[in-house]
């Protein structure tokens, strides 16, 4: 095996990351900058909104999938909850938000339905000042994700019959099959989802588009003020910005280092735990039937909420039903960036797995965890400052609006998200398989073909269609480094989002989400294991 | 600086020193460079009215003049002065050729010396503008455009409403007021730094201040608490009624007009004073509707287009820049089913058959009785203001 | 305490797999039931713990000391297992794993059981290792006596000795028999080699379906 298999990674994604963070760094040692962004008087309660609804966020999407994955994992249930979760997924974050806060809002579908009257009753259901709103949306949006990457761990070829045959083993020792899952499934599954989880997290805390709908205004998260800030003319309120982004960055690194430290004083509690003995904890079925009845039915209402918004380009309250339909919004859909998008995200997706498969092939594991901070990285740091770095490397270098800069714009984003799912299955893969194969004279590449890669082909398959998911969604690297000479799905979508159409909003978002739902549901075909 | 771009910008500084006989053959000289080039037209576009009078301008163009126009859709012009400030810093082409622009992104262009031109005097067209009825065409948020923009269209702080929810509008701040005490909940305005909720504190300090003279001149932070004073102690008075008790505010005048159009608030604000009678023509809001300025005057501006210092196409963006300013063109901009974006020429200035295309009817949503701009406070202002603001209500 | 298996009959897809069969296991006494692979041999010890999946059906009835199991859940039929792999959780550690099934009570109490076992199954100070560092022999130990350590009122063995090398073969039968049956619980056996079968045990064998004494 050789070393230089990381050199693609590191050449196409990590270098063009790194060097474009250079480019951040005069900004970020701006003296002046940071005077200014502690100065700013929304900052420490901005700070600690955006820390909140992260965390809060990510422990319940925590929760909530998990009590989903235990309550139907090994029923029938459990390829529908896969075309569930992979649905959900497909849904763009924004599109979930409108549709999500169109439901709980004074004017919205519920208060419609449930309180009526002449004028909305004046909840603080949207934009409330605690962040609740956007809290729930976020954990509702984000559990797809976690269920997906635990589906792809739960399914791997070398390890689905395995751990069934565990949980058979820890039944016969009195354990009931909650308390099976919660001592068996549940430690391997956990660690090989420590990235996904992280990021989550990451995530919740740096949002924006979602911020801007459901988050609250006074003071908005410390995201929405970081974007407000680097989209800015003057620059130094773009330095600002970065110091901001410098500053929330460093958070959410003590935040993820203290759960560490947390989790492992807390080592003894949990080994304790899973080692207390046999327990009659029943499988969670009832909870998760009702969980996922819940999130299936608001994930509907949302999507339902946006086919009528897209319809309606008038809906007052209190009538339960637009009083007029209209296809003006869908006359606005071009097809040509969607050709563009479709390619684009392809080739990106195909790429960043090959890159992060390659990376996994020639690499020791102990190396995996640089890697995943960078990936954290690009995840963490605010796109309009990575992909703004990312132009003024371009820049001289003819990259921008050029189609290859283009490509590399999306491989950052895309290649961080395959290296977060996969790192955790794909380095927990049984070598014996393979060493099996070399052992019947398969050469290196035959044993992996034919054996490593079917076996593997649910986490694979899972990457891929998050990684093209991903990348159909790219806006903000996309309009930047296109520099107006190509226009993207997403381009085309959020420019004309900006003029606060709702009609035309809900149409292009509901777009956004056909060509990645494809790709997930082909992910959940594909990733199905042959030999159930 | 390379080689590569000194060689360019000679070519394109030749233009000027050609020994025009007059200015219509300088013009004929700029209009057979301008063929067969490519003008990127930097443009917010978020509106598809917006969108398509740009695909009809392109059409026109490249049938008049041969010019191609590429329509490049921003969220944020901001996003443009970004670019064209870190080409030129690295030397290379631009990307832009023609930026939809005004207030502060201008100044900032202007200053750090982004801006090609002064090239306004050279454009036809720009004959026909009325720089005497309408001075903003000619100063930009208190700063003179001295030829480095031309100008597109007229903006005015307007509010609307649905007028069978809210039959007698207010007419003023003081008014306004009133209205929020009896109708707890129902008004406010975006959260400034947002455009549209400056220009509405900027409104309440036009009509709250002793001495609106010194709304033209640069000012201290200093003198600004003082001037400020009777603007914040009606903002005081005015928020515990507003939405949310004033404690939150909406993000966007998007928003706003949203919640206007699904009846959680009773008006909403902008900056086109035709955008009610557009929401009724596209169907978000009700025949009802209704528009106002304040009685007293409005804060109002002038939208432009200016040409980036390091475009290929300097030439086409001044023709697309001139054609714009065409009585066919702003006619069409102004008709209300199409755009209805007020116009910057003087009427008396065309030709009869010209001014027959602005014969506009009157439509349902319309201002009835326009009243006068007040323009726009010196550059110094906003960046006070806003930051006043984040300070009392932000946290 | 005997294992009793009354008319139990297995159903592929509904058509019939095992005939009807009834077997008494007594206390103490293993049986051994021999059929080759595809008989469906596994498939009747799936029964008897409780977790057979569709497509496969049951008739008939199995009790254990005369308390019926049919429709009880695997995990309250109080009946240890061993298969053909020693499934020990890799993410336990060797005394961790026998803690796994032991019955809830004072700490110090099941950390003595702990204690007694690994002396038991000659593996003292290997309880803070993690199952993959020990050897196949020792690991099919621990997997025992993870099984006994649960309490089981029954045992089931499916091959268990099927991947064990021909001499540790001989020492783990015995030790598997021994302990199972100074435990004084009924044990059902399935293999495919008769040399499997302890000596004295009754030896059943499984042909097309049918079940006839060897």
């Amino acid at each position: 095996m050789s070393r230089l298999g990381a050199v693609p990674l590191l050449l196409l994604w990590a270098l063009p990351l790194l060097l474009a963070l250079a480019m951040l760094l005069p900004a970020a040692l701006d003296g002046a900058a940071w005077r200014m962004a502690l100065a700013h008087p929304q900052l420490w309660p901005a700070l600690a909104i955006s820390l909140g609804a992260g965390t809060v966020a990510a422990l319940i999407a925590t929760m909530l999938s998990l009590v989903l994955i235990a309550g139907f994992y090994n029923s029938r249930t459990w390829h529908g909850l896969q075309a569930l979760a992979a649905a959900g997924l497909a849904v763009p974050h924004l599109a979930f938000a409108i549709g999500f806060g169109f439901l709980v809002m004074p004017s919205g579908l519920l208060a419609r339905l449930l309180v009526g009257g002449e004028a909305p009753p004046r909840w603080v259901t949207v934009q409330d000042p605690w962040g609740i709103a956007l809290t729930l949306a976020l954990a509702l949006k984000e559990s797809p994700f976690l269920l997906c990457a635990g589906f792809a761990v739960l399914s791997r070829g070398d390890k689905a019959g395995r751990i069934r045959a565990e949980t058979r083993a820890a039944a016969s020792l009195g354990h009931a099959p909650g308390s099976a899952f919660l001592r068996v499934v549940l430690p391997p599954l956990l660690r090989e989802l420590r990235w996904p989880l992280a990021i989550v997290f990451v995530y919740g805390a740096t949002v924006v588009d979602m911020a801007l709908v459901l988050g609250p205004t006074q003071p908005p998260t410390l995201a929405t003020i970081i974007w407000r800030a680097l989209n800015d003319e003057d620059p130094a309120t773009n330095a600002m910005g970065i110091a901001m982004t410098l500053l929330l960055t460093m958070a959410l690194t003590a935040a993820l280092g203290g759960v560490a430290l947390l989790l492992r004083a807390a080592r003894r509690g949990l080994r304790g735990l899973l080692t207390a003995g046999p327990s009659p904890l029943r499988s969670p079925r009832v909870l998760a039937t009702a969980l996922g009845i819940l999130a299936l039915a608001v994930l509907t209402l949302a999507i339902l909420v946006l086919v009528i918004l897209s319809l309606s380009p008038r809906w007052p309250y209190p009538a339960v039903l637009p009083p007029a339909a209209s296809i003006a919004a869908w006359m606005n859909m071009t097809l040509a960036p969607l050709w563009l998008s479709l390619a684009l995200s392809f080739a990106v997706a195909a790429a960043a797995v090959a890159l992060a498969v390659l990376w996994f092939e020639t690499q020791p594991p102990a190396r995996d965890r640089w890697v995943i901070g960078i990936a954290l990285l690009a995840l963490a740091l605010p796109q309009l400052a990575t992909a703004g770095g990312q132009y003024r490397l371009f820049l001289p270098l003819g990259l921008t609006g050029a189609l290859f800069g283009l490509f590399l714009a999306h491989l950052t984003p895309v290649a961080a998200y395959v290296l977060i799912v996969l790192a955790g299955p794909y380095r927990a893969f049984d070598r014996r398989y393979v060493a099996a194969a070399r052992a019947l004279s398969a050469p290196p590449l035959t044993a992996w073909l034919r054996v490593k890669l079917p076996l593997l082909k649910a986490p694979l398959s899972t990457a891929a269609a998050i990684g093209f998911a991903v990348a159909v969604a790219q806006y903000v690297p996309a309009q930047l480094i296109a520099a107006g000479r190509w226009s993207t799905l997403p381009m085309e979508a959020v420019t004309l989002s900006s003029g606060g159409n709702r009609p035309l909003t809900a149409a292009f978002a509901l777009v956004l989400a056909a060509p990645p739902l494809f790709a997930f549901l082909a992910a959940a075909l594909l990733g199905r294991p042959r030999w159930r | 600086m390379t080689l590569t771009r000194r060689g360019f910008a000679s070519l394109v500084a030749m233009a000027p020193f050609l020994p025009p006989a007059s200015a219509e053959e300088g013009w004929a000289a700029i209009e057979k460079q301008a063929k067969g080039q490519t003008v990127h037209f930097n443009a917010w576009g978020g509106s598809p009215q917006v969108n398509d009078y740009i695909a009809w301008a392109g059409a026109e163009l490249r049938k008049r003049h041969g010019i191609t126009l590429e329509h490049v859709k921003l969220t944020d012009t901001a996003e443009a002065v970004r670019r064209v400030r870190d080409e030129v810093k690295a030397g290379k082409d631009g990307s832009a050729d023609l930026i939809w622009i005004n207030g502060q992104n201008f100044h900032v262009m202007k200053e750090e010396q982004l801006l090609h031109g002064p090239f306004t005097e050279d454009l036809p067209n720009f004959a026909l503008v009325d720089t005497d009825g309408k001075p903003t065409t000619l100063v930009d948020f208190a700063e003179g455009t001295e030829g480095f923009e031309s100008p597109w269209g007229m903006a005015q702080l307007t509010f609307f409403a649905d007028g069978a929810r809210l039959a007698a509008p207010p007419m003023s701040m003081m008014e306004l007021l009133d209205l929020a005490r009896d109708e707890p909940g129902r008004i406010t305005y975006p959260a400034p730094p947002d455009f549209h909720g400056t220009t509405f504190v900027k409104q309440a300090l036009a009509e709250t201040m002793a001495d609106r003279a010194q709304l033209p001149l640069a000012i201290g932070k200093a003198e600004f608490i003082e001037a400020s004073k009777p603007l914040f102690d009606y903002l005081d008075r005015l928020h515990p009624h507003l939405w949310r008790d004033g404690k939150q505010f909406p993000q966007s005048q998007a928003q706003v007009t949203q919640m206007l159009a699904d009846g959680e608030l009773l008006m909403g604000l902008t900056f086109n004073p035709n955008e009610a009678a557009n929401l009724v023509e596209n169907g978000t809001l009700p025949k009802t509707a209704i528009s106002w300025q304040n009685r007293g005057g409005s804060i109002g501006n002038t939208h432009f287009v200016a040409i980036p210092i390091n475009s290929r196409s300097r030439a086409a963006a001044q023709v697309v820049a001139n054609f714009l300013l065409s009585p066919e063109a702003q006619s069409r901009k102004a008709n209300l089913r199409i755009w209805g974006d007020p116009t910057v020429l003087d009427l008396d200035k065309l030709t009869p058959a010209d001014r027959a295309l602005f014969a506009d009817g009157d439509a349902p949503g319309a201002v009835k009785a326009p009243a006068r701009a007040i323009p726009e406070p010196h550059g110094s202002w906003a960046p006070l203001i806003e930051a006043a603001w984040l300070e009392r209500y932000g946290a | 305490m005997a294992l009793r298996l009354e008319n139990v009959s297995i159903q592929l897809s509904g058509r019939p797999l095992i005939q009807p069969l009834s077997l008494d296991i007594e206390p103490g006494e293993t049986v051994t039931l021999m059929g080759v692979s595809g008989s469906g041999k596994s498939t009747l010890l799936s029964h008897v713990a409780g977790d057979l999946e569709p497509p496969f059906t049951a008739m008939g009835q199995v009790s254990l000391d005369g308390v019926a199991l049919d429709g009880l859940p695997p995990e309250k039929r109080r009946i240890g297992r061993l298969f053909q792999d020693d499934l020990l959780f890799p993410h336990l550690t060797v005394a961790e794993n026998l803690l796994f099934g032991m019955p809830r009570g004072p700490r110090p109490e099941r950390l003595a059981k702990v204690a007694a076992a690994l002396a038991e199954a000659g593996l003292l100070g290997f309880g803070d290792r993690p199952p993959n560092t020990l050897s196949g022999g020792q690991r099919a130990r621990v997997a025992l006596m993870r099984a006994l350590v649960a309490e089981p009122r029954a045992m089931l063995l499916d091959e268990p000795f099927s991947k064990l090398d021909a001499d540790l073969r001989q020492t783990m039968r015995s030790f598997v028999f021994e302990h199972i049956a100074a435990r004084r619980i009924p044990c059902l056996m399935v293999t495919h080699d008769k040399a499997d079968a302890p000596q004295s045990g009754r030896v059943l064998l499984l042909r097309e379906g049918r079940v006839n004494h060897a």
